[in-house]
């Protein structure tokens, strides 16, 4: 496979609501940032692929089609990929193997989102429509008709994570990293709650939305869109010397989906205490990557916290803390403002923003601008999705 | 067609009228309209269908069993084994108890859809002898559900409701330790045999002078609330065509509740006649929290610091926790 590096990003602000711009204005804006950061042509790139989560938010069964024309990329080929909350990561992964494989030497990837449309007329508010249209995702037969929502399914995996080790994800923990990550989105120009100040105490005392999750401890609801371009080595080199940049190169990439029906046996069905799909897709990218110990040899990490307490398990599932004493990221300032790794300097989902279809879009245009900003060598991104935390992608990124 | 008094696959009340309006960003106006993205379905359950009918009809839970690794799946979510190369397995009836596969998550805040059926627990059970767990809604005949009565490994039984169409919410779980012996035996259970009438209270710790405090204020507050309902029109469409009676118990007293059709008010002491539903909050500094915004009572519910006797009476909750916030609107 050939070398595949990431030569420019650009990303929209992240709004609760952008009543100023359609998903089509949205798309235009990302791609605009992202070919000016990359001092190129759109007519230079061979190929795109969108992320766009879910059809309803859009209001369009095939909603990527009108992007085609309008991201000026006519006549060349264009693939949308939806895979729930990680499809922004699995967007990129195709990008990637697009490019690895030798069919383009320019690719494209597009995550767009609109959410909050999408309006309860008997409350008068869009939570509760927004959470009904997430709702659609669940198991059709087994388990939407149960009120199945995305913050009950998650809910459910820590649960039963917490079964298997109570003394493990203290409240206070939880709401220490909220604070960590209220922090550090104000770091991010593009962080949809930069302004809002939320300390340990205040997550603390928030209320509950599903229990063990408190509104101050998961992530929000956003419009946006991002963009990043992957190129071959040799057109990698030649667009960034060009740019007056260097490429970030991907060198591992893992996924791994699991059983949504659960079981014992994580092999056969889903183990609901652990995220198994995490564990494999970022073990599989260590390995490519040859990392085998990821605290050491990777300096920051963005990764898909849809929730604060979900985060802390990811990080055991990618080797940085033990799975059953996840608290250490916080007791043993591994996460701490100057600790031993970055993890989501953007603010993360819970306060940078998460628009679906390209949240792990926003994730990698973050790593890779802190990677060059502080001198970086090695980040991660990961994106996590469907219910129970069923899908996960892990990448590696590289500067030299 | 069904006729207009049968429920609706998309109830009348949440069809918005066709308009537009003008949304103004920073000067600049823009244009949202009210639409909708709907289909209707006749929608098979074609393989799966012996499980729904099951339910419906039978009232039994089929589950399907491999004959090569003898898994048995429920619900039989596959006819032909995934793991053995798609060899075809059998279906089999299975017993109507289990465990709780892990500790199952409780809804208080469903979207539109599912308000009516709020607190309810989402989670799953291990019928004995299965491989998989099944997904089922929770319930416990003891008053409100709160986090804290299924866990990993609650044996429970599978109840039948007395109205069923053939979907999973025909069936949900209890707590086998509810159950007398003969509700234990019974198979079918059905929801007309349980018991919700005698819920177990939680127990009162010692009082504090603390608790005093707190409940001298709280129905000073509380007073003041029922008169600012009187002059908030909010306030008065948020309790329009509710009648209730609650007998709120703390530590440091009692006090009655009642609400009647967009009117509230407060009596001190234990209240006279029947109640419909009795609120146990062993400290009373929470009423005073609630209604001062620092906390609201469904999220005392959720932590356990508030406890009803009526699962379905958390609308009531709801109902209630709009009350203060309505009022400053329309009385500051």
């Amino acid at each position: 496979m050939r070398r595949v590096g990431i030569v420019g990003a650009g990303i929209t602000p992240c709004k609760g609501r952008w009543v100023e711009k359609t998903y089509y204005g949205l798309s235009q804006m990302a791609v605009k940032t992202c070919m000016e950061d990359a001092a190129m042509s759109i007519k230079d790139v061979d190929a795109v692929v969108f992320g766009i989560y879910n059809d309803i938010f859009e209001l369009s069964a095939i909603p990527e089609h009108p992007l085609q024309g309008i991201i000026g990329m006519v006549n060349k080929p264009g693939m949308r990929v939806t895979n729930g909350g990680a499809t922004g990561a699995y967007a990129m992964l195709a990008g990637y193997t697009w490019v690895a494989s030798g069919l383009y030497d320019t690719v494209l990837v597009l995550g767009v989102e609109k959410a909050t449309d999408c309006f309860d007329f008997e409350s008068m508010t869009e939570t509760p429509e927004v959470i009904k249209t997430i709702g659609w995702s669940g198991d059709t037969f087994f388990e939407r008709e149960l009120g199945w929502t995305a913050s009950d399914s998650y809910a459910e995996v820590v649960l039963a994570y917490m079964d298997d080790h109570p003394d493990d994800l203290k409240p206070e923990i939880s709401a220490e990293i909220a604070e960590i990550l209220c922090q550090q989105a104000k770091n991010n120009p593009y962080a949809q709650r930069r302004d809002e100040v939320v300390t340990a105490e205040m997550a603390m005392n928030s209320r509950y939305v599903v229990y063990p999750f408190k509104l101050l401890e998961m992530c929000v609801y956003s419009e946006g869109a991002g963009a990043v371009v992957f190129a071959a080595e040799d057109q990698a080199k030649a667009i960034c010397r060009n740019a007056g940049t260097e490429p970030v190169w991907i060198t591992g990439i893992g996924a791994s989906n699991e059983h949504h029906v659960a079981g014992p046996d994580y092999k056969r069905h889903k183990y609901m205490g652990r995220i198994w799909s995490d564990y494999i897709s970022s073990h599989k990218a260590y390995e490519m990557a040859g990392i085998v110990d990821p605290l050491n040899e990777i300096g920051v990490v963005e990764l898909h916290d849809a929730f604060v307490k979900q985060l802390q398990i990811t990080m055991g599932e990618l080797d940085f803390v033990p799975i059953g004493r996840t608290d250490a990221l916080i007791e043993e300032e591994i996460m701490t403002p100057g600790g031993k790794v970055l993890v989501n300097p953007s603010g993360g989902l819970t306060f940078g923003g998460h628009f679906v279809g390209g949240s792990n879009v926003f994730s990698t245009w973050s790593a890779r601008r802190e990677m060059f900003n502080r001198g970086i060598e090695r980040g991660l991104v990961h994106g996590t999705g469907s219910t129970v935390a069923q899908y996960g992608v892990a990448m590696v990124l590289e500067r030299s | 067609m069904a006729s207009k008094s049968e429920p609706r696959v998309i109830p009348e009340h949440m069809n918005p009228p066709q308009e537009s309006e003008i949304v103004e960003r920073e000067g600049v106006s823009y244009l949202q309209s009210n639409e909708a993205m709907f289909t209707f379905y006749k929608r098979t359950k074609g393989e799966l269908s012996k499980y729904f009918l099951g339910l419906r009809d039978q009232k039994k839970i089929w589950g399907i069993k491999c004959p090569k690794c003898e898994a048995i799946r429920v619900p039989p979510f596959a006819q032909m084994c995934p793991e053995c190369d798609f060899v075809e397995m059998d279906w089999i009836e299975m017993p109507d108890l289990g465990k709780m596969n892990s500790t199952p998550p409780i809804t208080y805040f469903a979207h539109s859809l599912f308000q009516s059926w709020v607190p309810f627990g989402r989670g799953r059970v291990v019928l004995e002898g299965a491989e998989t767990a099944l997904p089922i809604h929770v319930y416990t005949t003891k008053g409100v559900l709160t986090p804290f009565i299924f866990k990993r490994g609650t044996p429970v039984k599978i109840v039948f409701r007395e109205e069923r169409i053939g979907k999973p919410t025909d069936i949900f779980a209890v707590p086998l330790e509810e159950l007398t012996p003969e509700q234990r035996s019974a198979s079918p259970l059905m929801e007309a045999d349980l018991d919700f009438s005698q819920p177990v209270e939680p127990e009162m710790g010692a009082t504090t002078h603390a608790h005093r405090a707190a409940f001298d204020t709280a129905v000073e507050m509380l007073t003041r609330l029922s008169q600012d309902v009187e002059r908030s029109t909010r306030a008065q469409h948020n309790l329009a065509g509710w009648k209730r009676r609650i007998a709120v118990r703390t530590a440091a007293g009692n006090l009655g509740l009642r609400i009647d059709d967009g009117k509230l008010s407060v009596t001190r002491g234990k209240p006279r006649g029947r109640s419909d539903f009795v609120m146990i909050a062993e400290d009373p500094q929470l009423l005073v929290d609630w209604m001062t915004f620092k906390d609201s009572l469904t999220n005392a519910i959720i932590a356990g610091t508030l406890w009803i006797s009526a699962n379905r009476e958390f609308t009531t909750i709801f109902k209630l926790d709009r009350l203060p916030r309505s009022t400053h609107r329309d009385t500051q």
